[in-house]
């Protein structure tokens, strides 16, 4: 992380600009909610155990 | 002998980023900078981009100076260009915060291929040198890394964006918003003003209200995290410049123009003869020749920059001051065609000056604060601030000589009780509530705060000029 970065740039916000960014962009974010989503399963049994 | 130095002075404003402030001695701008942020320095100065951005004016005069002027904790410092007359994004009109947004988005579009961005996106990184925009916060460039978006995008869309769609799609006046908040307008403030098909609107849906979402959805989420799950996501340095572009190309069509008929009654020299309109422009060509060559003209009540264009003539910087947003959106835009780099409009009630804001209520400096003019032009404004807005004379003439620097002047008109202007204003208010209302009481006033030099009446006879020297 840039520790010069004074500013809270906003988790949203990072990820928004990725939509604006045209196709290319959407889909960066698909691929960044899918990876949530596989690790969310994944993660899921380990926390139940 | 020990010389008398100026204190040295941090500027109030200058506090959100501890790598790097401003101070002010006497007229000099310095900015101290600590350790990282001044081997940043020495790599900016070293790009192509940036030297380009200074010759073009398009970022303000900066040059490496002793840190030793600033005392401890400094590695290095610069040496900035002085901007004539610091203002707010809440004093500017709907094209001067668009063409200050486009700059901004250039600037980083000329950054980003160089490996540097801007650590934030806010209006406050922009000023003015007349119509034309300036990018002040040289210690906002940093370098940038790869699958890295704009960390001043948020701010970008609360202090530019999202102002421009209120005025482009809504038709709203957006510096009320600006002025009473430091930080800007929220994507949750917008969201209820931009319901059903007006989410169609162009940049609404994605930028306020998937913006707004996002925000609510990812607020546990860090930030450091977000940026390595972009990263590993394959964002990319040619998708940060689209979603700039994106956004530039956005910004470009949001335009707001008032309906024509809005300038009829606006005409401040509609109300006068060719005689006394040609009087009124002697009388205010000798008071700007009068003295040395002013620094500061304040033009209060500019209406279409008549006067400060006649005082640009014969001084260093005209700051045109008028209520109505539209009417300095049309001064603006023609100065800014023109290429004027001496007049700066600005947006502001005169009966309800911009007072001081953000922290400790300093961050963003009064109105007064800011005025040290060499000579201030009130024409054909005091009646409208006595009847319109029952301010007392005494008070309207504190307040005139409050702005100007020791030793300055005051050219002011007084329009009679029995001119056309003032019986209309007068006849809006019950009978007998400004008994006060007289050329003599006006001139006892005067009187009390400086000495009349010169005095003169229009033609028509309702009318009369002072120029008065401040305390002389």
């Amino acid at each position: 992380m840039n520790h010069l970065a004074y500013l809270d740039a906003g988790s949203g916000s990072l990820i928004v600009q990725a939509v604006v960014g045209g196709v290319a962009g959407a889909a960066v974010a698909a691929k960044l909610y899918w990876r949530r989503l596989v690790d969310r399963f994944r993660r899921q049994p380990t926390d139940q155990r | 002998m020990a010389t008398s130095q100026p204190p040295l002075r941090a500027e109030p404003g200058s506090f959100r980023d501890p790598a790097n402030r401003v101070f002010h001695l006497g007229d000099q701008v310095l900015r101290g900078l600590d350790e990282e942020a001044a081997g940043q320095w020495r790599a900016l100065a070293a790009t192509g981009f940036f030297p380009a951005l200074l010759a073009d004016g398009k970022v303000c005069g900066t040059e490496p100076t002793d840190p030793v002027t600033l005392g401890q904790g400094w590695t290095a410092a610069l040496r900035h260009e002085r901007i004539p007359f610091v203002s707010h994004p809440y004093e500017w009109s709907f094209a001067m915060l668009r063409d200050a947004a486009l700059l901004h988005l250039e600037i980083l579009r000329a950054a980003l291929p160089e490996g540097f961005t801007t650590k934030d996106g806010s209006a406050y990184n922009l000023q003015w040198r007349g119509a034309e925009p300036i990018f002040i916060d040289v210690g906002s460039f940093t370098p940038t890394r790869v699958g890295e978006p704009w960390a001043g995008y948020r701010q970008f869309c609360q202090t530019m964006l999202y102002p421009l769609l209120l005025g482009a799609h809504l038709g709203l006046d957006f510096q009320p918003w600006l002025r009473a908040r430091v930080d800007g307008i929220e994507p949750d403030q917008l969201r209820p003003l931009f319901g059903g098909t007006r989410r169609l609107l162009p940049g609404v849906l994605t930028h306020v209200h998937l913006h707004g979402a996002m925000q609510r959805r990812n607020a546990a989420a860090s930030t450091a995290d977000v940026r390595s799950q972009l990263r590993a996501a394959g964002y990319s340095s040619e998708l940060a410049m689209a979603t700039v572009r994106g956004i530039e190309k956005l910004v470009r069509r949001l335009d707001r123009r008032p309906a024509a008929s809005h300038w009829v009654d606006y005409q401040r020299t509609c109300g006068y003869t060719m005689d006394d309109r040609n009087a009124k422009e002697r009388f205010v060509a000798e008071a700007l020749t009068a003295g040395a060559r002013p620094r500061l003209v304040l033009d209060l009540g500019a209406n279409d920059g008549r006067y400060a264009r006649l005082a640009a003539r014969h001084a260093d910087y005209v700051v045109a001051v008028e209520q109505d947003p539209a009417v300095v959106d049309e001064l603006y835009r023609t100065l800014r065609a023109e290429g004027e780099r001496r007049i700066l409009p600005l947006v502001m009630d005169l009966a309800d000056p911009s007072p001081g804001g953000g922290w400790r209520g300093v961050e963003r400096a009064s109105f007064a604060d800011r005025s040290d003019a060499d000579l201030v032009l009130a024409l054909a404004v005091v009646h409208h601030l006595a009847i319109g807005r029952n301010v007392p004379l005494p008070e309207i003439v504190d307040w005139l000589a409050g702005l100007v620097t020791p030793g300055g002047r005051i050219a002011v008109e007084f329009v009679h009780p029995e001119d056309p202007m003032a019986r209309r204003l007068l006849a809006n208010k019950p009978e007998g509530l400004f008994p006060d209302y007289r050329r003599e009481e006006f001139e006892r006033s005067l009187a009390r705060r400086g000495r009349i030099s010169r005095r003169r009446d229009l033609p028509s006879g309702t009318r009369t000029l002072y120029e008065v020297v401040v305390g002389g």
